[in-house]
């Protein structure tokens, strides 16, 4: 398997898929060698982690302006933001990262007997399709984000193409919902039969509550709204803001926090400012697991605005908290979340009734806390494992 | 002898709640989406109810022992006023012919019968006026919203004049015995100041039956035919009229009772699976064998006729059973003449309906949002009948149809079911909360 991002040292949604995949493929006896371009992952169990070694780690040590997540403009921002040890697996140049660690790849693998070769996303992909050449071995490719999604589509055209020719050479495509299974098929002209959906699975477990804080700027009794997200188009944090002014209108006690940092920080505090929510929106800066589980706890209602998400697995770990939450229905978690409402993304006006609803009411608020662990139980990483170990048996076979 | 066969057809339409704001609180008082309501009934009466209606006028001309039964909800019939005149008159032509019995229920479609007596005595008979006035009929048999019933709601309606009522022949209180027969709900007498009071004001003069007969769905027969007919997994499939009534014959009783929603035909059951070319061979057959389709009112009256002790093939049941009724009188000393024969008791001490594999009231009244969402309805009661403001009066029993609070339902969101198929809207939770600016909004109307 073909990885590219592994906690500890992930940014977004794929490092915690790939972990959550990995682990219910093994619960489920399928042995995993895992390829990453970086030593440092959290190993488990008999899982075989290959990463290059100190002469290659060289080549691919190459600092980068592209990312997986974001435009190379909000690189910078981004950054920023990351703690220094972790710059490394998004570098300056991703495009020779990328090439010196496909080129490494097949070499590092060519003592595994592998039955069936995996890649996420597209920095992986070709390191997948000349590994599977090498091995004479079927090919999955597995979407967690398409560019589309990242850029609201408007592709860097490169990308888009790599996307592509990684959808085509794979014997099977694996989209982590059928929204994105619709891109792939309206937008990269994939046939629908290549491609099977298998929804990201629940991360998260569930721990003792975390401690409730309350921090200054929260007095009693103020509702709270949040979004916890990078600050990027693609997450929506401008519509979150116009929902708020629309929330703020009825009810100015309500206060709104923007958890997470990306490159339209700047912009967005400026917008609040413009919609006169100075004073009651925070900006709390990327937040650690701890601190999203105890925002995730505090907040009265969990806000995913997102314009285009492929998954979603925010809010999974809201509703692991209990939080009632309002998703947009342009994700693939919305697939699978019944007790939530669901809204399009440009209808802020929807999004901020449901929340007045949540929060006027508090049977509806009790209704979604309720039944929230339904979901989490039904969506387990061993269970989605399973669907994978069934899809790479008909591969073999 | 074969037993009788008792057709029954709900019919209702909901009035649908539009995508309220909160900002339209204080400042619309029209709830309703009246253009999807439109939609669905005219979507309805072409697929359903002119249809079905064209032919059942045409086999109830051609089949003299061919009786049918409808109850009509009064939101139903507003809607017809409303949507649909071209279907009100094809009920007309239905009933004009003398063989189709129209059945009593609450005006509104709502459970009023489980949250407040003087509301659901002034909706049942807000019903029987509508249905007098449109159709000439005096209604005397009750039917309860999505067959809810219990041993209460029997003796209320006893007391409201009715001979007869329909239930769900629940499993769990027929215990083995049949369903295709009458049965009583156990004496008792409800206090006086707080039943009879309460009702005779709505059903003035009336003079209660000493007792109220019970017909229950044979739910599995009924639901071969509203729900399994076009389920290509089922063992049955495909149903035709030959087989369907085979069964119904080795099933036995005085009368197979098939209460089934009228949207059956055309609409759950689509028109290209058969339905009405099953629906239209069946009264021929039952007719060259002899089995006659009668109104529940009939079904009754053949029963009091005698009819019970000329039961064929349960006639040596029947004797254990006379023995040991007139042992028990003996027992009890009964008040009853030796003549009248005494029924098996149905003894719903819970309340159960028709609806779901529970056939209890958790399709509306199961889960928190539910809960909240009728007792703050309700209580709204005394102040919005004290308004004496008839629009207000309306509005909030608008709020009260059933669908509103089964929209609400959760019990198997998460899997894509029946509610589902049946709700106008995304989720549960977008149906309460369009419920509860309505209901925000009347309060506002109320202070």
């Amino acid at each position: 398997m073909f990885g590219w991002e592994y906690p500890p040292m992930h940014l977004g949604g794929l490092g915690v898929a790939c972990q959550g995949l990995v682990r219910g493929l093994m619960k489920n006896g399928v042995k995993v060698t895992l390829v990453l371009p970086n030593p440092d992952a959290e190993i488990d169990g008999d899982m075989e982690v290959i990463s290059p070694n100190s002469e290659m780690l060289k080549n691919i040590h190459v600092t980068s302006a592209l990312s997986p997540y974001d435009s190379a403009q909000a690189y910078y921002e981004k950054m920023k933001g990351v703690p220094r040890e972790q710059q490394n697996i998004y570098g300056e140049d991703l495009g020779q990262a990328i090439e010196n660690y496909t080129a490494a790849s097949v070499e590092m693998t060519k003592n595994v007997r592998p039955d069936v070769l995996h890649c996420h996303d597209w920095m992986t992909y070709e390191a997948g399709v000349r590994a599977a050449n090498y091995h004479q071995k079927p090919l999955v490719a597995h979407i967690h984000a398409t560019e589309l999604d990242r850029t609201h589509f408007n592709p860097n055209k490169w990308i888009f193409e790599r996307e592509r020719w990684g959808f085509e050479k794979a014997d099977k495509i694996i989209a982590v919902s059928n929204y994105t299974k619709n891109i792939l098929v309206s937008h990269y002209g994939i046939s629908p039969e290549n491609i099977s959906v298998v929804h990201n699975g629940n991360n998260v477990t569930r721990d003792k509550q975390p401690d409730n804080i309350q921090s200054e700027y929260r007095t009693d009794h103020t509702p709270m709204v949040l979004f916890l997200g990078r600050l990027t188009l693609q997450k929506g944090p401008n519509q979150f803001l116009e929902m708020a002014a629309e929330i703020h209108r009825i009810r100015p006690d309500v206060q709104f926090v923007i958890a997470g940092d990306g490159g339209m920080l700047g912009e967005l505090i400026e917008n609040s400012v413009k919609l006169g929510l100075q004073g009651n929106v925070i900006f709390a800066g990327r937040v650690s697991n701890k601190e999203a589980q105890k925002l995730f706890a505090q907040a009265d209602c969990f806000v995913m605005p997102s314009l285009s998400e492929p998954f979603g697995l925010v809010a999974l770990e809201a509703i692991e908290q209990g939080t009632p939450v309002i998703l947009s229905k342009q994700s693939g978690v919305s697939e699978v979340v019944g007790p939530a409402f669901k809204v399009d993304f440009w209808d802020t006006a929807k999004m901020a009734d449901c929340v007045l609803t949540v929060l006027r009411e508090a049977p509806l608020a009790n209704q979604l806390r309720s039944e929230s662990s339904h979901v989490l139980q039904k969506l387990t990483w061993e269970h989605q494992a399973m669907n994978v170990r069934s899809l790479y048996h008909e591969l073999i076979n | 002898m074969n037993p009788n066969i008792c057709l029954y057809f709900q019919v209702h339409q909901p009035y649908r709640i539009k995508d309220l704001r909160i900002t339209n609180i204080g400042q619309d008082s029209k709830y309703f989406d009246e253009q999807k309501n439109r939609e669905v009934f005219r979507k309805v009466a072409e697929k359903c109810y002119l249809p079905a209606n064209a032919l059942m006028l045409e086999l109830l001309g051609k089949y003299p022992d061919f009786h049918i039964a409808y109850s009509l909800s009064g939101v139903f019939l507003e809607q017809c006023e409303e949507y649909g005149e071209d279907v009100l008159e094809s009920f007309k032509k239905l009933t004009d012919t003398g063989k189709v019995e129209l059945l009593a229920e609450t005006y509104y479609h709502s459970l009023s019968a489980v949250q407040s007596l003087p509301e659901f005595c002034e909706q049942v008979s807000l019903h029987c006026k509508k249905i007098e006035e449109i159709f000439g009929q005096k209604p005397r048999i009750f039917r309860n919203t999505e067959l809810i019933f219990n041993n209460e709601i029997a003796h209320i309606a006893r007391m409201m004049g009715f001979r007869g009522t329909l239930a769900e022949g629940a499993d769990h209180i027929l215990q083995g015995r049949t369903p295709n027969e009458p049965y009583v709900p156990p004496e008792f007498y409800l206090p006086k100041e707080h039943y009879w009071d309460v009702i005779s004001k709505h059903f003035p003069g009336v003079i209660p039956p000493k007792k109220i007969l019970v017909l229950l769905k044979n739910y599995k027969l009924s639901d071969d035919v509203a729900f399994r007919f076009s389920d290509k997994s089922w063992v049955g499939f495909p149903l035709n009229a030959e087989t369907f009534t085979d069964w119904i014959t080795s099933s036995g009783g005085h009368s197979i009772n098939l209460f089934m929603d009228y949207e059956t035909f055309g609409e759950h059951q689509w028109e290209d699976t058969g339905i009405f070319d099953f629906l239209r061979s069946l009264p021929e057959i039952w007719q060259k064998r002899g089995i006659r389709a009668l109104t529940p009112s009939q079904i009754l009256d053949e029963w009091e006729h005698g009819a019970r002790s000329e039961k064929g093939n349960e006639h040596l049941q029947k004797e254990v059973k006379s023995i040991l009724s007139l042992l028990s009188k003996l027992w009890k000393k009964s008040k009853q003449s030796d003549s009248e024969y005494q029924e098996e008791t149905f003894d719903a001490h819970l309340p159960i309906s028709w609806a779901d594999t529970e056939r209890d009231l958790s399709a509306w009244k199961g889960n928190d949002i539910q809960h909240a969402a009728l007792q703050d309805l309700y209580d709204l009661e005394e102040l919005v009948k004290a308004s004496g403001d008839e629009e207000l009066v309306r509005s909030w029993r608008l709020l009260q149809t059933s669908d509103h609070f089964y929209y609400m339902c959760t019990k198997y969101w998460n899997d894509g079911d029946v509610h589902k198929y049946f709700s106008p809207y995304d989720s549960p939770y977008e149906a309460y909360r369009r419920f509860s600016h309505a209901l925000c909004d009347l309060r506002s109307r109320l202070s």
